[in-house]
């Protein structure tokens, strides 16, 4: 999965948002490290919609625009989880192993 | 619902009028299906991730923006069967060759007419008719082929009728050609004849799949006409 899309569901993880709190929450759950743009933002969840991970939650209009909320389906949370383990696994061996070889390069 | 961030004010409203335009410009290359989906609702988020004071997309917005309507134009429309779509690929890349094969005629006229009059002076003009009338209907081909992957796109039966006679002129063609003999006088465009007529066969067989009449059959009772 890449970084991007991982960082979308984990946005939609806590409950629906819109395309700008999307992207306003990526930026923040990054540290400002991931800066989405809109056209990546919507290639991402037209593929997501598709593949059923996220559904649309609601739509409003607020100031004679369209907004619409995004959230994820049981398949999404599912696909988060399976990867935020994927990655803490990892994590947690890449930390283990500098833990051991504390000068952090290679041995 | 999350509701942490609200939409900023956007750009004021002296610059927005020139920034909505430009935005417009650059989402008109996504695709149709897609613009009437999203096209209001990502230009809501483009203008307020705008600066203050901003009239004209910035080069990264842009760009990034094209580069999604090229990803856009790479994956199948909701509902479309992948048997479609993979015939509408197809028939981009054929009028792609075709265009290609064109160019070739036309780039490499002089150095052919330079080898045939060397070798067989006699044929150059038969040669040379030839050459242009597959240059001069290269456009019809290319604009047929555009034509019949929108209409197949659009789930329109008429634009399988047409793949199927097509490709029933371009194998015949193909099959007229090595019985003439055009293998041993010209393997080049007879072995490009049949890379297209199997270009074509394998249309023929996407579009006329199962899974794909289903499609057909959907949008002809749905009336769509999307692009």
């Amino acid at each position: 999965m890449q970084e991007a899309t991982f960082l979308i569901l984990t946005s939609l993880a806590a409950g629906s948002q819109h395309g700008y709190g999307i992207i306003a929450d990526v930026a923040e759950i990054s540290g400002g490290r991931v800066k989405l743009l809109a056209g990546t933002l919507y290639t991402a969840l037209e593929r997501l919609r598709t593949d059923g991970l996220i559904l649309v939650d609601s739509e409003e209009i607020v100031d004679n625009r369209l907004r619409r909320y995004y959230r994820l389906t049981p398949d999404g949370e599912k696909r988060l989880a399976a990867e935020a383990a994927r990655l803490q696994s990892h994590a947690t061996a890449a930390l283990r192993r500098l833990r051991v070889n504390p000068a952090g390069g290679a041995a | 619902m999350n509701e942490p961030h609200t939409n900023k004010p956007g750009p004021g409203p002296g610059a927005a009028g020139g920034l909505e335009r430009g935005y417009r410009r650059l989402l008109a290359w996504y695709p149709r299906w897609f613009r009437r989906e999203n096209e209001e609702e990502i230009l809501a988020v483009l203008l307020a991730c705008a600066q203050d004071g901003q009239r004209r997309p910035g080069v990264e917005a842009a760009a990034d923006l094209l580069k999604g309507a090229a990803r856009m134009w790479m994956r199948p429309r909701p509902g479309q069967p992948r048997t479609v779509f993979a015939a509408i690929r197809l028939m981009w890349a054929a009028a792609l060759a075709e265009l290609g094969v064109a160019i070739t005629i036309l780039v490499t006229l002089g150095s052919v007419r330079g080898a045939v009059l060397h070798a067989y002076p006699p044929a150059w003009h038969a040669v040379q008719v030839q050459l242009l009338s597959d240059a001069a209907q290269a456009p019809l081909v290319i604009a047929l082929w555009l034509w019949m992957a929108r209409a197949n796109g659009n789930g329109r039966n008429r634009g399988r009728a047409a793949v199927a006679v097509f490709s029933g002129i371009v194998c015949l063609a193909v099959l007229a050609s090595v019985s003439a003999g055009g293998i041993t006088y010209a393997p080049a465009d007879t072995a490009a004849g049949m890379v297209h007529c199997l270009t074509a066969l394998a249309v023929v067989f996407l579009v006329f799949n199962p899974a794909s009449s289903r499609h057909y059959r959907t949008s002809m009772r749905n009336g769509s006409s999307l692009a």
